[in-house]
């Protein structure tokens, strides 16, 4: 019973870093209609930026906003330099994937002889242990959790709430209506590169501080992770992509505690094509975001 | 220039043309877009090993743990290899070409090939985990000494044969009305479907055959290195094969066959002269060949995306003069 | 085309679709008649289109029947009605861009020994008589509709017009019984518009079963033998355009005169 405590701790923890980076990666397709291949590498690439920064002495937390700057400013210059050129060019979806795994290689071979192949991992201060109830977290898995829980209930303010929120709504349902409508798309796809970006670098950070140790070829792990979640909770829908986050956050601590440790990434592919399969618009999504063309 | 380096060279070649044959016929012809082509060429190459390799019990190789070990005589694992290519395509085209749209079966099919070298990496005692087969036997290696020039003359032989055999099969189905069927699909699956034509068929068939292809070029390759780890076959593999296509030409043979001599191999000989030239960190060089390989994907696809040698137009013989008229170009 | 006048072509039997809630068809039985064009008019969003995708099978009903001639193929396939003489064209162009007019043509002929992975093994000599005669009839066709100079051009690059002619030729290679052309007309030159009625009226004396979906009511008018009224999902009306002129509530519901 007590591995399934365990694991049902882990499990939160999981849930809640895979919630940070679904999230942002599922806002990035559902408003913007692009499938990011790349935001694996933008997460690692995050995370390295907070371990340069943590070997120079300074905090992890900081590092992590560090992290979180660099993803916003990364994400936003790649969809201004590369993406919405190639979009606006009349590219197909099947295009823009290929352009996004282009990129995805570029970013984890510029990375590739500055940090080389080796695992390296954060400097150790997991904090101290507290107990809630049947589970045992440290210190650092609460500010995870905690931290998740803040910016999921800003995202959800951001977009029930302000006017940028329910311009991106709008955009997200119709860009060509909205543009007439006179939201300026353009500035609301900035932003919305720009915070979803921050999500990405702030999620890499956290996956590879709740990681023993993480190298440049974590990067399609974490991907493949995201995505999952993302899809199971239905393509472009926020609240989905946090519903499929608990899910899967749950089912792959699950099995690491029951089955094997190394297969988790495994698992996460498992649901992946069994939604693609059997319910391929996901959870939560209204529109078929995912049948078949016509 | 010895005889090694060019063996080596022209052997690449010719499994990187079969390699890009094979995607063209899904990719560039039916518009698959098989992001874990790899793996079927992996495929190839392990059952190639496994039905040639002794047990793993025969004390030359016990260091290594893996199913087969049926020590069977060439051409057997050869065939072997490109029917495991096929077999491995079915359960794949099964679950992913049936209902998904296009950029939803490509992300499906990239996530098979990175999950597909973990769990091979993991069970260790399938195909011998991380660290992979070695010793593979060679085709004919007791009756010719592998290590003499009459051996690589022999193996760039019987690869040119190999190749030549996929271009034949492949010119047949591309200049086919079969082939016609399959463009029309790829331009548009729905008016196709609504003329009569059964997409599920159209396209398990040429996933298959693209499978089996890549077998044989599986095969191919690994009897030439006698080792597969994988580290060989990561899902960026693909992605090179995939430059290749686009930055050759979509769509046919001969852009095919371009495109494999410009992308994995003439880049690829472009990257080995540099590192042996020693510059920069170790990781600098090969990092830099895929950097450039991305530029490619994304100059073409920018400025030419149909490639240097595009999918020529077909016109029939007996037509109304077509010399004076304005054709125009299509991307 | 071998008919037998006591079966009906093309019934339909409390047709109904729904996709997340909406009823885009809710209910709809009508019974096509045999070698007349029938139109299929009504308000946007009445369900037109979603109907006939049913018909076709592009869309999988989600209740009822579909009868053509005799057979139930509520649950065939699209590709599977095209082969049996049941054939629709698209409202947006659907040409194969990247092919020439006549290779359009070519694709859609069903009785071609090339046309499978068999047959593209045995090679050219295999099915040269095929494509040999079916380019003969291909380019006949292209001749009787006006676009025989254009065989090698790319449909892609092709007029909107074009673009629909080929569609019908397309169809039409098919030697289809039933053809549901969905909204044939929209995004033609009005001249453009005159030929196509011309070949669908020498189509309709041939003795082919036209339905069409339709927002010109001018044009319904003088092409339509009789018309069936969709309004949110249901059949609200049938009969000739003047008798339905003369309903108040067909009126009211969607006709302008």
């Amino acid at each position: 019973m007590a591995i399934y405590e365990a694991a049902f701790g882990f499990g939160l923890v999981s849930m809640s870093v895979i919630a940070l980076a679904a999230v942002g990666f599922t806002m990035q397709f559902g408003i913007t209609n692009m499938i990011n291949l790349a935001y694996g590498e933008v997460m690692i690439t995050s995370a390295y930026v907070a371990y340069y920064l943590d070997r120079a002495g300074i905090s992890i937390w900081l590092g992590m906003i560090a992290g979180g700057l660099f993803g916003a400013v990364f994400s936003f210059a790649l969809n201004r330099i590369v993406y919405a050129p190639f979009q606006r060019k009349g590219t197909s979806n099947l295009g823009m994937v290929i352009v996004s795994l282009a990129i995805s290689l570029m970013l984890a071979n510029a990375l590739l002889p500055i940090v080389t192949y080796n695992s390296v991992s954060y400097s150790e201060h997991t904090g101290s242990i507290v107990r809630l109830g049947g589970l045992v977290v440290t210190i650092n898995q609460m500010i995870i959790i905690g931290l998740a829980i803040v910016l999921m209930i800003g995202i959800h303010a951001l977009l029930r709430y302000t006017r940028l929120g329910k311009a991106m709504r709008a955009t997200a349902a119709n860009p060509t209506l909205a543009r007439n409508c006179g939201i300026p798309t353009q500035r609301v796809i900035d932003m919305v590169w720009l915070i979803t970006g921050g999500l990405c670098g702030v999620a890499g950070v956290v996956a590879a501080l709740n990681s023993d140790s993480f190298a440049i070829a974590s990067g399609a792990g974490f991907l493949i992770t995201a995505l999952a979640a993302a899809v199971l909770g239905g393509a472009g829908q926020p609240y989905g992509a946090m519903i499929g986050a608990v899910i899967i956050g749950l089912i792959t601590e699950l099995s690491a505690a029951t089955w094997s440790a190394e297969y988790k990434e495994v698992v996460a592919f498992g649901i992946l094509v069994l939604v693609m399969v059997l319910r391929p618009q996901g959870l939560l999504a209204r529109r078929g975001a995912l049948a078949a063309a016509g | 220039m010895n005889t090694f380096y060019a063996t080596n060279l022209l052997v690449y070649a010719g499994v990187d043309i079969i390699a890009c044959i094979a995607l063209n016929l899904q990719f560039g012809v039916s518009g698959i877009t098989n992001f874990a082509f790899i793996v079927f060429q992996a495929a190839g190459a392990y059952a190639a090993s496994v039905l040639s390799m002794p047990p793993d019990s025969n004390p030359d190789y016990s260091f290594q743990l893996y199913v087969g070990g049926f020590q069977l005589p060439f051409p057997l694992p050869w065939i072997g290899g490109a029917l495991a290519g096929g077999l491995v395509a079915i359960p794949v085209g099964l679950v992913v070409l049936r209902k998904l749209r296009s950029d939803y079966q490509a992300i499906a099919l990239l996530v098979t090939s990175i999950i597909a070298n973990t769990v091979i990496t993991n069970a260790r005692p399938f195909l011998n985990g991380a660290a992979g087969l070695a010793l593979v036997p060679q085709p004919l290696q007791d009756q010719i000494d592998p290590r003499s020039d009459e051996y690589y003359y022999f193996y760039i032989a019987l690869t040119a044969v190999c190749v030549g055999l996929v271009w034949f099969v492949a010119a047949r189905i591309v200049n086919s009305p079969y082939g016609r069927t399959l463009r029309a699909m790829r331009e548009h699956e729905l008016a196709a479907t609504a003329l009569g034509k059964n997409p599920v068929e159209l396209k398990m068939t040429i996933f298959i055959v693209g499978g089996v292809i890549a077998g044989l070029s599986g095969a191919i390759l690994v009897d030439f290195i006698t080792a597969w780890a994988p580290s060989v076959w990561l899902y960026p593999e693909t992605i090179i094969l995939f430059a290749a296509i686009i930055v050759g030409g979509r769509g046919n043979n001969v852009g095919a066959i371009l495109g494999a001599l410009l992308v994995p191999v003439g880049l690829e000989e472009v990257t080995r002269q540099l590192i042996q030239m020693d510059i920069g960190p170790p990781n600098l060089i090969p990092a830099l060949e895929w950097i450039l390989i991305g530029l490619f994907i994304l100059g073409f696809l920018w400025f030419r995306p149909e490639g240097v040698r595009p999918e020529p137009r077909r016109v029939f013989r007996g037509g109304p003069d077509v010399g004076e008229v304005e054709h125009g170009r299509l991307a | 085309m071998a008919v037998s006048p006591e079966v009906p072509m093309l019934v339909a039997e409390d047709v109904h679709r729904q996709f997340e809630g909406i009823h885009a068809v809710d209910g709809v039985s009508l019974e096509v008649p045999r070698g007349k064009i029938t139109g299929l008019i009504g308000p946007n969003g009445a369900g037109k289109s979603t109907f006939l995708a049913v018909l076709a099978g592009t869309l999988p009903a989600s209740g009822g029947r579909v009868v053509f001639e005799g057979e139930d193929i509520t649950r065939l396939p699209a590709y599977g009605r095209a082969r049996r003489g049941l054939v629709r064209t698209f409202q947006l162009p659907s040409e194969f861009a990247r092919l020439t007019v006549l290779e359009n043509l070519l694709v859609a002929a069903p009785k071609n020994r090339g046309d499978s992975l068999f047959g593209a093994l045995m090679g050219r000599r295999y099915w040269i008589q095929d494509e040999e005669r079916l380019v003969d009839e291909a380019r006949r066709l292209l001749r009787r509709f006006g676009m025989g100079a254009k065989e090698s051009d790319y449909a892609g690059l092709m007029s909107g017009g074009q673009k629909r002619l080929i569609e019908i030729m397309r169809a039409l290679m098919l030697h289809p019984r039933c053809l549901l052309l969905d909204e044939p007309m929209s995004g033609v030159h009005p001249r453009i518009v005159e030929e196509i009625q011309h070949y669908l009226e020498s189509l309709r004396a041939e003795g082919l079963t036209i339905v069409m979906v339709e927002h010109e009511l001018r044009l319904v008018e003088q092409l339509c033998d009789s018309v069936f009224v969709m309004a949110q999902g249901k059949l609200i009306g049938s009969g000739t355009m003047a008798s339905l002129r003369r309903q108040r509530e067909i009126v009211d519901a969607y006709l302008v005169g």
